[in-house]
């Protein structure tokens, strides 16, 4: 297996190779990487793969600024259903 | 038409060793207090976690048995099994959005904990790998082994914690051995950066090599050297193999974990050729470390420092444990990542500062709170697990930063 077919967002599978092709068209931030690969946008919501999309950039940036705004939480930040969400109304 | 929904004085997110130490301590003086916890059970990380300390062994599960009856009997509404999935301020009130309806109060605190960073190498996907604290809680949650024979891929003060675990628990590990080189790892992946990692926990270190190796190398600044006399074969630490010269380069099988490839490494990380090799094993536990889940701290608004000593992104708190948003606490691994007893240390502190900020102490408030500061200090001073040396400096920038953004008296 080639190192660029590793998987780093599990939800979306979004591999290494993926972010390095968006990267060199002009994704070159967490955020654009993500709108772009929708790395971290799967169920986990990035619970899993956020630490490594940042990782992976600050690698190819070191000076990139660690923001935590870059990627953001909005809620729901579980997965919730439709029911649930209408539990309050009756 | 809206339902009736609850209310309580604090919602408390998180029934681990902060949130119920806080819920214990804020019921004590009065207030209604709700714990919610999307676990099934209470106890959070406690419930898997044990390790023998000056001739004792400190039970994890014991402690969270006590403070669940202490919450219990002040009366205090444990609700597991619940997922909070937003919160909203709407006027002076919480609307803490949850899988089971909405909950309301005037304070909430995030005693959210931490999550553990994923070391990704190639074959990482197959069933059979797991993080480390999954192969900890099926094994000391669920009573589940995770495999047969496995192997931790990860030197970090986690790793150690829950390789020692695993051992007293009876699930057999070949070793310990650098994760792939790259940018997830970084200086994981090198043989002198772990080295150092483990002279600062020597000190608990059962093998007389790494006690007394660590203090006089250490003392003298000698990593590097001692790194490249490391034996090939490793170190056996408790009965695992430790092996600081051995890295993995993929995993592999079929439908699942078949083997691991490994290779020995130079003093810079690089595999030396030919020295692939394959190890069977059925599972593989990767350890990445943790870092502190503050999502709820981010959508009600908190601002966000980073301080890679205490994990990375951490909302922006006061020494008292108070957020800048009006009503917001965190407390526990959510304002860095410590030991459970500093978490509990700091619920206590916690639920002490929204007593006093809810008017219940009077004028002792002040005193009070100083006290619990005090305490949160000598419980760290004194931890035997340190995750990271620079801890107490870094607080010290966070305490800082908030004095000179908000000033006194906040």
């Amino acid at each position: 297996m080639k190192p660029s077919s590793l998987i780093i967002c599990r939800c979306e599978e979004v591999t290494i190779e993926q972010l390095e092709q968006a990267y060199q068209t002009g994704s070159c931030t967490s955020r654009q990487l993500k709108m772009k690969t929708r790395a971290s946008m799967g169920a986990c919501q990035g619970r899993v793969c956020r630490q490594l999309l940042e990782a992976w950039v600050h690698d190819k940036k070191p000076d990139s600024p660690r923001d935590a705004e870059l990627l953001s939480y909005r809620p729901p930040i579980r997965p919730v259903t439709f029911g649930q969400l209408a539990k309050d109304e009756s | 038409m809206k339902s009736k929904r609850q209310q309580s004085d604090l919602i408390i997110v998180g029934a681990g060793p902060a949130g119920l130490a806080a819920a214990a301590a804020a019921a004590e003086n009065g207030l209604s207090v709700t714990i919610i916890d999307e676990f099934p059970e209470p106890g959070g990380r406690m419930l898997g976690q044990f390790h023998e300390e000056r001739g004792h062994w400190w039970v994890g599960k014991r402690i969270a048995d006590e403070l669940i009856e202490k919450n219990r009997a002040q009366g205090v509404l444990i609700r597991c099994g619940v997922s909070v999935y937003g919160m909203l301020k709407v006027d002076d009130m919480w609307e803490v959005s949850t899988s089971h309806g909405t909950m309301l109060a005037p304070r909430v605190l995030l005693a959210t904990g931490a999550a553990e960073i994923p070391m990704p190498a190639n074959g990482w996907t197959l069933p059979g790998v797991m993080s480390i604290g999954a192969a900890q809680v099926m094994t000391n949650v669920h009573y589940v082994k995770p495999g047969k024979r496995g192997i931790i891929v990860g030197v970090n003060v986690l790793a150690m914690a829950i390789a020692r675990e695993l051992s007293v628990s009876g699930v057999s590990l070949a070793s310990i051995v650098l994760p792939p080189s790259g940018p997830f790892a970084g200086k994981a992946a090198l043989p002198k950066e772990n080295l150092q990692l483990l002279m600062s926990l020597s000190h608990l270190a059962p093998s007389p090599i790494l006690r007394f190796g660590g203090k006089i190398a250490n003392a003298l600044g000698l990593a590097g050297i001692v790194s490249s006399l490391f034996p090939r074969s490793g170190i056996k630490l408790w009965d695992i193999p430790l092996k600081l010269r051995t890295k993995v380069v993929s995993i592999n099988g079929t439908d699942r974990v078949e083997s691991v490839t490994l290779a020995d490494v130079n003093g810079q990380g690089e595999i030396i050729a030919g020295s692939e090799r394959e190890e069977a094993v059925d599972f593989v536990a990767l350890a990445g470390g943790l870092y502190p889940l503050a999502e709820l701290a981010s959508i009600a608004g908190c601002p966000f420092i980073y301080t890679p000593e205490l994990g990375g992104h951490l909302p922006l708190h006061s020494e008292r444990m108070k957020t800048p948003v009006e009503g917001l606490y965190v407390a526990g691994n959510i304002t860095g990542v410590e030991s459970a007893l500093v978490a509990m240390a700091q619920g206590q502190l916690a639920a002490t500062s929204i007593c006093s900020d809810a008017g219940i102490f009077g004028h002792n408030g002040e005193s009070k709170v100083a006290a619990a500061i005090e305490e949160v200090h000598r419980v760290r001073a004194s931890a035997l697990i340190q995750f990271h040396p620079g801890i107490p400096e870094a607080r010290r920038k966070i305490y800082r930063m908030w004095q000179e953004t908000f000033g006194a008296g906040v």
